[in-house]
Parts: C-alpha cells; structure tokens; sequence
C-alpha cells in the first residue's frame, strides 16, 4: 500500500536527483549482468528485449509512480527466495487494478515482451526470476480484502493480500483458511495460488488447491475471464479455477480470488516423541492413522536436523535420537484428548522414548520451537541454504530418508531432511559454501539423485515449492513425453504469445 | 576483488532472501516495492559489494536513508541476519562526509567531542554529581539539552546510581550516520570514562553500546528496575513501600504537568524514591483511578536489546497498561531520520497519532528521547490531550 502523502523527493543526502524517481527510463545498453559468485545467472536472454520507450507505455497505464526502471530496482526484483537464480527484468510496474493489469499484458503480447507476475517473492522455485527479461508484474498493490462472507463461509480478496491478513480476517468471524505455507506472514494469496502452497497442515486439511472456489483472471491474450465462484459446486464448463492452482504465472494472472473458509476449531493440542530409528517413527504414524486418527500435524526431523538445532538453539532436544516426531490435533477439547493420548501410545508402541503432551499454549510453543528452528540453525552452518521438497508417499519416507543420507554420504554434502510425516513430503535441506571448488555440481547431482529416487518410490520431485527454474529440467523425467506436449498445447491455448512467465514450468 | 570489503561478508552472507522480513518492515509497508524491503537492501548492498552497481547509483543512495534502520526485520529473521551492523556499514561508505548534509553535520560535530556534550547540558540541569555503589549513569548528549529531567528522575528512582559529569556521547549517533569507526570509537571513550555497567534512559544508546561493549556492560533502565527489583523480591530484602497510598489523582496531575514542563520533581513534592523496588503486594491500584498508558517501544531496545516486557511491567505496576497495536514499530523518529527525511517521518507518525487517539490513553511513555520528543511534536501538533513522557517520568510521579 503506498501512502499518498509519502515524500517522493530526491534523497536529501546525495543530493542527486535521485531516488523515488519512478520514470527514469534506463535506456538502452541492457545487457546479461556481470557474473556473481553467490548467485549465477541461469539463462542468457536477448539484450535490449523492451527499448527505451517501455517505461512511458507502461507509465501511460499503471501512472508514472508506478513503474520502476532505475538499476537499483531492477537488481532487487532481480531475486526471490531461491538460491543461486538471478535475473533482472528490464522494467517492473505495479497495476492497481484488474483493466491496468490486461492493458499491460495486452501491450506485451502485441510486442513480445516477457511478463512475470509476482507477489512477494517467496517462492522456492525460481518462478518469478525473470530470465528472459521483460516486465515483472508486482501485484503487491492489490491488495485489499474486498469481502468475507461467513454466511457462504467464503472470502474474496484481491491477489496481494498477505496470506496471515486472511487468516486474521478469518478468525475474527470464527472461520479458518487452513493452508499455512511457512511464508504465511509474508506471501500472497495469488502468489500461492500460482505456486499452490502447501503447509503444515496438509494431511487433514488438504492444501491452497483444496479451498480456491474461484478467480478472476488476465490470460495472455489481454481477455479478462471469471471461473468458479462463491458455490461448493459448480460443473459449468471444465475446471479452470484448479488448472491454475499451480500455474506459477504461466497460463495467466490472477486478480482476484475467492477461497473457501471453515468453521475454526475449538482448541488444539501438540505432542512429541523420539525415536532411536526414523522407521519407528514411520511405523508409529502408521498405526496413528490406522486407528482412524487424522491428526493436523505430524513432523519430524532427522538426526543431523536435531544435533543441528541443539547446537545452535540449544533448546535441550535429545541428540541421541535418530529422528523426532512432532504431532498435534485440533477439534473439540474431548475428542482431542483422546486422539492426542492415542497417538502417544502408538508413538510408545513402537519405541518410541521421552514422549510428551503439551500442558499449556505456551509448552506446545517450545514444543514446536524444534521445528521452527530447523531451517535457520541449518542455514547457520554454510553460507549456502538449498531447501527442496521431494515427496513420497507416506509409508515410503523412513525409505525415502535412508536414500537421501546415503546420496549426502556419497558426494560428502551436508543434507539435513525434516518435513511432513502426514504427508510424505520431505525437505532435504544441503547447506555448502559456495566458494568450495566443485560444491555446486556436487549439490546438482546428489539432487537429481535424490528427485530420481524419489519418482522410483513414487514420489513427485516437488510437493509444494514449484517447479519454476529451478527444477525445470527434471520435470519431463516425472511426466513423460505425452503429458509435457499437452501442457505445451494447454500453455498456447491460455497464452499463444508465449509472454506469460515464458520458459518456466511446461513452455 | 582489488578494493577492500564494504561489509562483513559473514554478515551478508546470513541472508537466505527467504523474504520473512518484508512483513515487519515500515517502508515496506509504505511502498509494497520490494526495493524498500530489508530483503531488497541486503540485495543493494551485494549488487553494491559485488560492483554491479556504481557507488553513486541514486538507488543505492536513495534506499540506504530511506530506511529508518529500526531493526525490525531482525527478530522476525529465521537465518538471524543482523541487519544493523549491515546499515552501518553500508552507510559508512555511502554518505561521505561531503554529502552530508549541515544539520546532519552539526549534530554530528556537537557530540563529537566530550566537552561540547558537556556544553549541551549546561543550560539546563541534568543529574548531579554523586557516587554510589550501583550503575553509572549515562547522561545522554541530546538528553542533557532536551530532557535533563529524565536523567535527573533516573537518578531517584535508582539510588545507588552513580553520575558523574565528565562522559560524552555514546557514538551511536555517529555509527547510524555514516560515521562507524568514529562512533565506535566514542563508544569505548564512554565505556572508560563509565567503567562499570552503564544504566541509560536511552533504547538506541543501550543498543550502541551493548553491540561495541558487550550486552553484559549496559542496563536500560527499565531493564535495571526489574532485574533489581526481582533480585530484592526474592532476596526478601524488601523495602518499605510506605509512600504508595499517595492519591493516585494526585499523582496524575502532577504527572500531566510534568509532562508537559519538563518534570521538576521538587514541585511535585515526591519524596526520593528510597523505597524501589515497591512490594509487589500494594499493586495494583484499582483501576478506576489509575490513568491509562501506552508504550511506544524503542525500536533498538526491543529488537537488538529484546527489552520490551520490562517497560511494560513496570507501567502496569503504576498505571492501567494499554498495548497500542504498533507499539513495537518505528513512530518514525530513527535517530536523525525524522531531521533528514522529515516528510517520511510525518507519514510514519501519523499512523501512530491516529492509534494513539482511537486507544484514549492519558499518557505514551517513550523509553527513548527521540521517539519522545517526536511523540511530543506529533501530539502537540494535532493539540492532542494525550501527553507522552519518559518512562522515568511516570515512574517518578506516580510511583510515590
């Protein structure tokens, strides 16, 4: 949200001309950036793709504070969660509204210009790196919650709202908007829309393709068409709403959605419980689910996770274990109380040791607080973090995790794996110092190792992060020939000029 | 690479762009643009480290003083980026000393040297000469001119305080303004010249020197009162707390005219507070009577110090506490931010001023003299009746 009153000035320390000025065309001489130890450039793109005469068209529509061509911008827009892809588009501009956003993709189909959508940049796949140039799309101004409707128990909002602000919306009427990506605080509905996040919560509640009922959306030819709505049923015409969930900005751009809600739960409760041999732990989940329990969450961490975090967060986690179960239950008080001590007998069933049930709000906090801590204590370890998300299904991730630590061993990578026990996805997170010689093409072949083994168990080479850049080349590997051609023929119908997040995902 | 580092490469390297600090950030907020996110700034810094921007590009100058440098993004970092450090020294290279400009430059002059601090407090009293077995008592330089009376009331309400006159600037001031190894450099003349632990009324100060002389050498003083206040609890050695059945109107009128005078305690007719720590027994006071007061936190206490339960403590003790919904975000002072940038500032604030009235406190303490004298300016503006004053101040006043 820009705040009308905010100074637009030149910096009054430089004293230069310089700054918030939004229209400075950047001009010609648009090249591939120097090179870059932390983050090299995935793909050459043609130079001086747009000209010097995009930003004043892009001004004519969006207005002239809304459109950024400066150097400095465009190296920030250049990025986003995903480690080692970096690209800079050549102007960036900030629609308002649904007619602005179809006036620019209509200008850029008419000239070929590549036009990547973009929420907050929280995405693990490279999916709005721009690489081949263009216009990145920030929707980050549309992002007013437009109604919450409790008596149909939906909401609809433009696509910049923060996922968390739903949620909060959600709950003062007593509803829940289920899936909560780790970004939740940060991402947007549309950015996870597009990337169809996942979460925590996977196993009872499904995740963002399970609760988006309908879109408004900007294809690439400029047309502006609404599919789905407000009803739980709706068999009017194929299934649009879902083909999108996913699409990552490929087949058009969101503007507004409509995500279905459910009635919160009265009260939760966490548990954990270790285990000497990750097996065990999947043998405990099991038999949790074979009792008829479908708990809200079930995660685990894997020993080098836990002796990660009890060095750093030295939170009193019990290193002598071989993995940690983490599992948890929200409903009515009673009926939670039940399933809770159910899971902790399975979990004691099957060695489990040092079992526990939080008391209070704030024990099931310190309880989850392993979890939480997972990712930074690793990041801590090298200057290089690459989080992937492999999964399989569920009775093969003790499988799964053996094969990963043995692929780690083999090219002497430091893999750490936690994630989802309900669900069957994994992250095997590798952290490495990128100023190793070699590191990286070691990094690329364990993961491709790991991608293979996980399509032998049956798995998918992402579960939730996307597609993108990042794991272009590995996606043909899963689907097959026939399937790659249809979503190739899908991609042109939406979108025969080929502009919309062009080269990523299946085009 | 030729030319020496711009910054730490261990501290730029921390950050894993997961984006988790766009949320806190208030220029993020005011822009949506990602290029006004920590998550952006740190991607400046190593498109600045790395050459692939020139040193005078406008952006680069632009984004390193549009941010407030309030640290926000740091507590909500999952990879524990320490972003302060990084604006230091982004700064340190980007605002030449030629750049700067006058009243950056005066200000910077003024605190430079320890008999011009000195020369600041002259005018107007601050606390006086004295020993004592506790903290050394940091007298501020801006707080010396502009709110003696803070230091003076610290002084009462933790006696065994020491003060003495011969201490200059802190050097945060230099350090946030382009000036590192200066203000580092003042920090350690400081750190001689108070050569025990360091009790400051001042959240940015208590931040400075806790990051050049260690966490363990600073107290805030809210942070003081409670620490002491829990050792004396459990210890059983209680004082007195006699002086507690003042009426509480009273005290609330004596409060509102010290807020807006400066706070003469010898008006007020408060007895030296002997008796701190209070018995947790005589509190609370009924509520009907007690006024209702919020909190602005100070941005560096809270997210560099992690001092923010104190302050409200402490307030609930003598006062009915009001949580305002942005108490933890920047009111848009920023140490010099809201002189250089000061229509920035404005639009920061005023989010603020309008919480500040939908929430009807009587008083919004500051733990820090810029979010108070910026807190003052906002509300005296808009001819609010809400006063704000020093969390030494309402605890000198309503506490006896």
């Amino acid at each position: 949200m820009r705040a009308g009153g905010l100074s637009r000035a030149a910096s009054s320390l430089s004293g230069a001309a310089a700054g918030r000025s939004y229209d400075r065309a950047r001009g010609d001489g648009i090249g591939p950036p120097p090179p870059d130890r932390r983050a090299p450039v995935t793909t050459q793109r043609p130079a001086g793709l747009a000209g010097a005469g995009l930003a004043g068209e892009l001004a004519e529509i969006v207005g002239g504070d809304h459109v950024r061509t400066d150097a400095g911008a465009l190296e920030t827009f250049a990025r986003d969660a995903t480690p080692l892809h970096r690209a800079t588009p050549d102007a960036i501009c900030f629609p308002g509204e649904t007619r602005e956003v179809a006036a620019v993709i209509e200008l850029a189909a008419e000239r070929g210009i590549p036009v990547v959508p973009r929420g907050s940049g929280t995405n693990l796949c490279a999916a709005t790196v721009p690489h081949r140039g263009g216009i990145v799309l920030s929707l980050t101004r549309m992002n007013r919650l437009l109604e919450l409707d409790a008596a149909n128990m939906v909401a609809v909002c433009q696509p910049g709202v923060i996922t968390a602000r739903l949620g909060e919306a959600a709950a003062e009427r007593g509803l829940l908007y289920p899936p909560d990506p780790g970004s939740r605080a940060t991402s947007t509905i549309a950015g996870n829309v597009a990337t169809c996040a996942g979460g925590l919560r996977g196993l009872k509640y499904g995740v963002t393709r399970d609760y988006v009922l309908g879109c408004e959306v900007v294809i690439g030819t400029g047309e502006t068409l609404r599919c789905g709505g407000k009803l739980v049923k709706d068999v009017a015409g194929l299934d649009l709403t879902r083909l999108l969930c996913g699409s990552e900005g490929t087949l058009g751009v969101i503007t507004e959605l409509t995500v279905r809600l459910v009635p919160a739960a009265a009260a939760n409760a966490t548990g954990v419980a270790y285990f000497s041999d990750l097996a065990d732990a999947g043998r405990a989940v099991s038999q949790i689910l074979a009792a008829g329990v479908l708990p809200v969450t079930l995660e685990f961490l894997d020993h080098t996770c836990l002796e990660t975090v009890e060095e750093f967060a030295g939170i009193g986690l019990r290193t002598d274990a071989g993995a940690l179960l983490i599992f948890g239950q929200d409903g009515a008080a009673e009926a939670i109380a039940g399933d809770m001590s159910a899971m902790a007998e399975a979990c004691a069933q099957n060695n489990g040791f040092g079992v526990e049930i939080a008391d209070s709000d704030a024990d099931a906090q310190e309880l989850l607080e392993a979890r939480r801590a997972v990712l930074p204590s690793l990041s801590r370890r090298a200057p290089l973090t690459i989080l992937e998300d492999a999964s399989v299904p569920r009775a093969r991730l003790a499988e799964m995790v053996q094969r990963i630590d043995a692929i780690a061993a083999e090219h002497d990578l430091l893999i750490g794996t936690f994630g989802h026990a309900g669900d069957g996805n994994l992250h095997p997170t590798c952290v490495v110092d990128p100023a190793q010689d070699g590191v990286l093409q070691r990094v690329e072949q364990a993961f491709a190792q790991i991608f293979a083994a996980a399509l032998e168990l049956g798995g998918t080479i992402s579960g939730e992060h996307g597609i993108g850049l990042a794991k272009r080349d590995h996606l043909r590997s899963q689907l097959g020939d026939a399937h790659m051609r249809l979503l190739t023929r899908l991609k042109a119908a939406f979108d025969p000029a080929d502009i919309l997040n062009p080269g990523k995902l299946a085009s | 690479m030729s030319e020496p580092p711009i910054f730490t490469e261990e501290l730029l390297d921390r950050c894993i762009s997961c984006g988790f600090c766009l949320s806190a950030c208030p220029t993020y907020a005011l822009t949506g643009e990602e290029v006004s996110s920590p998550r952006g700034r740190i991607n400046l810094m190593r498109a600045l480290e790395e050459g692939r921007l020139p040193a005078d590009d406008p952006t680069l100058a632009e984004e390193s003083s549009f941010c407030l440098g309030c640290r926000a993004c740091e507590p909500v970092c999952p990879a524990g980026v320490q972003y302060g450090p990084l604006l230091e020294e982004w700064r340190a290279r980007q605002w030449p000393p030629r750049t700067r400009p006058l009243r950056l430059r005066g200000l910077l002059w003024a605190t430079n040297r320890r008999w011009r601090v000195r020369a600041l407090g002259l005018p107007r009293r601050h606390a006086r000469r004295r020993r004592g077995p506790g903290p050394w008592l940091m007298l501020g330089c801006f707080e010396r001119a502009l709110f003696p009376a803070v230091s003076r009331l610290a002084a009462r309400l933790v006696p065994g305080a020491r003060v003495v006159a011969r201490q200059g600037c802190c050097g945060a001031l230099h350090a946030h303004n382009g000036e590192l190894a200066r203000g580092h450099e003042l920090a350690r003349e400081l750190g001689e010249a108070l050569p025990g632990v360091i009790l400051t009324t001042s959240g940015g100060c208590a931040a400075h020197l806790a990051a050049v002389l260690g966490r363990d050498r600073v107290r805030e003083l809210s942070e003081w009162l409670v620490e002491s206040g829990a050792a004396a609890s459990s210890g059983g050695a209680r004082p007195d707390g006699a002086a507690a059945s003042t009426g509480a109107a009273a005290s609330t009128g004596a409060a509102a005219s010290t807020g807006e005078t400066g706070a003469r305690p010898s008006e007020t007719g408060a007895r030296p507070s002997e008796t701190w720590p209070r018995p947790s027994e005589t509190w609370p006071r009924p509520s009907e009577t007690r006024p209702r007061v919020g909190l602005q936190d100070s941005c560096h206490l809270r997210n560099a110090n992690g001092v923010w339960r104190e302050p409200r403590e402490l307030i609930g003790r003598v006062a009915e506490y009001v949580e305002l919904p942005s108490a933890s975000r920047c009111c848009g002072a920023a140490g010099t931010y809201a002189l250089l940038r000061p229509r920035d500032s404005r639009v920061i604030l005023d989010a603020k001023l309008d919480e500040i009235a939908a929430a009807e406190v009587d008083y919004v303490v500051a733990v820090n003299p810029g979010c108070l004298r910026q807190l003052r300016q906002g509300l005296r503006r808009r001819g609010s009746a809400t006063r704000a004053i020093h969390l030494a101040e309402l605890l000198a006043t309503l506490g006896d």
